[in-house]
């Protein structure tokens, strides 16, 4: 059915993230109510399932247009009562609270939602991913109308005066890659999308292809033209099924609609597009490795000195574009450069998107203007740190990132200002991190993550890595030695310096970042053989604090080895035998009694 | 053990270009749930390449398996946001109940554990997938019942 | 594209020349400059830069970066410098690193003393360890083998091997493998009549005429398959002998 502007629409977010806490049967609930009520003869109604509306931590998230009414942690119940009160008072029950307690309706009175600016996820959560019709009637394919009136260079002159830049994470200039590819004169040429999102604990653009896949071939056949390139790839993660179903789905409708094929819109020009299922490996987020894959072989980077654009995949000119980059293509070439070069910092363009997740109250998807602080994003989008507790760190970048202390809270976010600081913006991974967490455990976490995930072609990431794990691990499990931070920084820099590619080059930030702002927690796990944050299981041993413990019990319910024991309104004791350190009656506990002690290990 | 003729069967849809590995390979751990070695053998015939060049890429890419995984996978997400929020506390719940940790199977064939990076869902973690279905911010004691649903119904005479 | 324009630089404070797009090592060594390497290896065209011993630093106006020699073309005019305190230091962190990887390589052991890497004997010492992953061996079976063995898993746990550890088919025991190898971590035995490498014997045969041995049974057949020939059963050296007799014989005739 084609939504007309005055019809009511339901939209039922079906981002990973709601469709996992049941949105799906939500939204078949909402369709029996609709039947049942007999609504739909007074009501011109639709009810839509879409992509991420954001504010994962309150799915399944139900939003109704036009009367702009905002539904959080709807279950299959509350669909009787959604249907029964269209048209008139909004539920107050399912309803965001604020910080203040008081209920909002629309979605912009949500401090969560109030000082986003959507660009790159304009249509997520708005429309049915899959219908062509609604991309079409929210100005879809205007960008690629407007490219196709225009020459190349044009093209590339127009990207360009934008400023955008690559938000995989290395922030170079788009229309400048865009150029050097098209100075080529060797066809064929190709456009490869990396939607192979490796970092554990972002979901950017797996959510973009979800809730908008249209958008994002919109943007690939655009460059396609601006580097005169007649096929494209998507390169997408093997463990994102659904985004790779929508992909497949939006290529075949565009293929229907002339928009991809021989005669792209009348023109004349061509375009053919394939998804290439990712094999599971972090390191094909790197380019070389990707285009190596994609290829059919392992995915091992080769050295840059020659570049992609000149010779990338198969051996011919490539471009390769990150999801949220070419997301962003289509608006600038319908609303024009200086529209979006409005928007963001003088050296960072446009707008960023971020999965924020971790301690923090608001977890999910957002896309803020480049240049907005740290503390904007964590304490007024993300609502501050669960329970109140102190905020300790955010690491942005991922494995490739860095962690950022409170006292550099007010920086911007752009491309330039994280780096100097020893972290990166990365792609957009952004985990928060409270004072239950442990740098030098986060640190190890990470090295372990990129010593399964390194390819291991090169000597200083492969074994930098392998002995760096082995010297956290021990301080993690209290066998850390005087010099270790000295020789962990000294193995790192040559990390940096000598790897062969950009993953080991940035392998060794985030032991080099945890050192630079958290070396007190090094110290404390090596001189004093403590685990300050209660996290290292061999240095740490959880007590009760009889003082503050009341005997409610929710500690000893909450332990999963029964290590706990004590009568009703009685001080609970913890076994330390039976404990294995997980930490959960910590997390129960409303009075704050479980404390955590060093244990010489 | 898998027939020549099933593996054919994948093989032959794909034409005779390298660049089709990855996915052969693929087709075949989504089938079988593994890569098993006379398809290995077949694909290189297929593709002209060695079968050393793809027991490379089985071993490189952890979508491929080269022995069949359990026939439920339990994928506990071992992502940050999962990590910080408890990810291990899983691996342990799963552990004490099925006896195994992440890479094995269990003597039935029934469920096979795996620690996976990041599965998307970092908003609600820790997240435990078994069978593609999701399990958000899971606590240990909820294992055992989650188990339960997806286990096969024991058909008693 | 363009052709090749011949640029200068300096390397040390040397003054040299090349054609644009030449590689770096190729330059510096032909002026007498030589930087070490590991998984280079002149008997390909293609460098897989992975050792990362050739690290050099590369001025270009004003602004340094520390690249690998090896694959590294010039391009413009520059100022390399092969020994500076960083290359110094990188170098011999990446040697210290090989030199655990390896203890068992009197080759890589010897290498990091003489470029002074650190003992570091805080970093764990790999048990037994030869190999360094350079590749070559994987290089060489590929363009002069058979593609018997490969790279297989990934990261730390990468390892060179024959597919699932077992005796490979594929090999044909012409030691390619072997030879190539900087660090001798390729075991092979070689008896007069007998080969062993990767888990599999294989026979040597001799050439008939003066009993010089030709290499195995299936080395000998499939270099004959790869030129389009029958399989010999004499050695080079006779066969040119042969020929070299039956032109005679025709000479007397005439």
């Amino acid at each position: 059915m084609t939504p007309t502007p005055d019809m009511t629409k339901i939209l039922v977010c079906c981002g990973t993230g709601c469709i996992a806490n049941g949105s799906l049967k939500v939204a078949r609930a909402i369709r029996d109510e609709i039947v049942a009520q007999g609504v739909a003869a007074t009501l011109d109604l639709l009810v839509e399932e879409t992509g991420c509306s954001g504010m994962c931590e309150g799915g399944p998230i139900v939003r109704i247009l036009p009367a702009d009414i905002m539904y959080y942690k709807v279950r299959e119940r509350g669909a009787k009562d959604i249907v029964a009160s269209l048209g008139g008072d909004p539920l107050k029950r399912l309803l965001f609270k604020d910080a203040r307690g008081e209920r909002v309706t629309a979605q912009s009175e949500n401090p969560f939602y109030a000082a986003q600016v959507k660009i790159a996820l304009r249509n997520v959560g708005l429309i049915d991913p899959l219908s062509i019709d609604e991309y079409v009637a929210r100005g879809g394919y205007e960008g690629l109308k407007r490219a196709l009136a225009m020459t190349p260079d044009e093209i590339i002159t127009e990207v360009e005066r934008s400023g955008v830049r690559g938000k995989g994470g290395a922030g170079f200039p788009t229309g400048r890659k865009w150029r050097t590819a098209a100075g080529y004169d060797n066809y064929p040429k190709y456009i490869v999308c990396n939607g192979d999102e490796g970092d554990p604990g972002a979901f950017m653009d797996g959510s973009t292809l979800e809730g908008d896949p249209h958008g994002v071939i919109e943007g690939m056949v655009i460059g396609a033209l601006a580097i005169q390139a007649e096929e494209g790839v998507f390169y997408i993660r093997d463990e994102y099924a659904l985004a790779r179903d929508h992909v497949q789905r939006a290529i075949e409708a565009a293929e229907r609609a002339g928009i991809l094929g021989d005669d792209i819109l009348g023109s004349g020009k061509r375009m053919k597009l394939s998804i290439v299922r990712g094999g599971g490996a972090f390191v094909c987020g790197e380019s070389t490795a990707l285009m190596a894959s994609i290829e059919g072989r392992v995915g091992e980077p080769r050295a840059k000195y020659i570049r992609s654009a000149e010779r990338g995949l198969f051996n011919q000119p490539t471009v390769l574009n990150n999801v949220e980059t070419l997301a962003t293509i289509p608006y600038i070439l319908k609303e024009g450069a200086d529209a979006f070069a409005s928007v963001g910092t003088e050296t960072s363009k446009g707008t960023k998107v971020f999965a924020m997740v971790g301690k923090v109250k608001h977890t999910g998807l957002v896309e803020v203007p480049m240049g907005t602080t740290l503390r904007t994003l964590i304490y007024d989008i993300g609502g501050g740190i669960i329970d109140d507790r102190p905020f300790k760190a955010v690491q942005t970048g991922g494995p490739s990132g860095g962690c950022i202390p409170d006292s550099l809270l007010d920086l911007p976010v752009d491309f330039d200002t994280l780096k100097k600081y020893g972290a990166m913006m990365g792609s957009g991974g952004m985990i928060v991190m409270d004072d239950y967490n442990c740098m030098v455990e986060v640190a190890r976490y990470y090295v372990n993550f990129l010593c399964e995930e390194s390819c291991g072609k090169c000597t200083p990431c492969r074994e930098g890595l392998r002995q760096m794990h082995a010297i956290l691990t021990d301080i993690c499990e209290g066998r850390g030695e005087q010099g270790d931070v000295e020789l962990l920084e000294r193995i790192g820099a040559t990390m940096q310096d000598a790897s062969l590619c950009a993953l080991g080059k940035s392998a060794a930030n985030p032991v080099l970042s945890t050192i630079k702002y958290f070396r007190n927690e090094y110290e404390a796990h090596i001189d004093e053989r403590r685990c300050p944050a209660g996290v290292c299981v061999k240095l740490t041993e959880f007590t009760i604090d009889p003082e503050a413990c009341t005997g409610c019990g929710a500690c000893l319910r909450a332990c999963p080895t029964e290590a706990i024991s004590g009568a009703v309104k009685e001080t609970h004791v913890i076994d330390s035998e039976k404990c294995i350190v997980c930490g959960s009656c910590r997390e129960v506990c409303r009075f704050n009694a479980v404390v955590t002690e060093g244990r010489r290990a | 053990m898998v027939s020549n003729e099933e593996v054919s069967s994948i093989i032959d849809a794909y034409p005779r270009d390298r660049r089709y590995a990855l996915a052969v390979m693929q087709d075949m751990q989504r089938t079988f749930n593994y890569v098993p070695e006379n398809g290995l053998i077949a694909t290189a015939e297929h593709l002209d390449c060695s079968v050393a060049q793809l027991y490379s890429m089985a071993t490189f890419y952890k979508a491929l398996s080269l022995k069949p995984k359990g026939k439920h996978i339990i994928k506990v997400c071992d992502g940050t946001a999962c990590h910080l929020r408890g990810a291990n506390n899983l691996v342990t719940g799963v552990k004490r109940e099925l006896g195994i940790v992440p890479g094995e199977v269990t003597a039935d064939g029934e469920f096979s554990l795996e620690l996976v990076n990041c599965l998307g869902s970092c908003a609600l973690a820790p997240v435990l997938v078994i069978d593609g279905v999701y399990h958000n911010k899971v606590k240990i004691d909820a294992i055992p019942s989650i188990l339960k649903e997806h286990a096969t119904p024991v058909v008693t005479q | 594209m363009s052709t090749a324009k011949t640029l200068s630089l300096t390397i040390d404070g040397t003054p040299c020349t090349c054609e644009s797009g030449e590689y770096l090592y190729d330059v510096a060594k032909r002026n007498g400059i030589l930087i070490p390497v590991l998984c280079r290896s002149d008997a390909f065209e293609d460098h897989r830069a992975c050792c990362r011993v050739c690290i050099v630093e590369v001025e270009i106006k004003g602004r340094r970066k520390v690249v690998t020699a090896c694959v590294y073309p010039v391009e413009q005019e520059c100022a390399v410098y092969t020994n500076s305190e960083k290359i110094v230091e990188e170098r011999a962190i990446v040697l210290a690193l090989l030199a655990k990887r390896a203890p068992e390589s009197a080759e890589i052991v010897a290498m990091a003393r003489y470029y002074k890497a650190p003992e570091l004997d805080r970093l764990v010492e790999l048990d037994g360890g030869r190999c360094i992953l350079c590749g070559r061996c994987v290089q060489a079976c590929e363009s002069l083998g058979t593609g018997a063995i490969s790279t297989i898993n990934r990261g730390t746990e990468k390892e060179v091997s024959t597919p699932y550890h077992n005796p490979s088919l594929a090999c044909v025991g012409c030691l390619s493998c072997a030879n190539v190898c900087p660090t001798g971590a390729i075991p092979f035995i070689q008896a007069p009549s007998t080969r062993s490498i990767w888990g599999r014997d294989f026979e040597v045969l001799s050439c008939e005429r003066c009993g010089a041995p030709m290499g195995t049974r299936e080395e000998i057949a499939y270099a004959a398959k790869k030129a389009g020939m029958e399989t010999p059963v004499i050695c080079d050296a006779c066969r040119k002998h042969e020929i070299a007799d039956s032109m005679m014989g025709t000479y007397r005739l005439v």
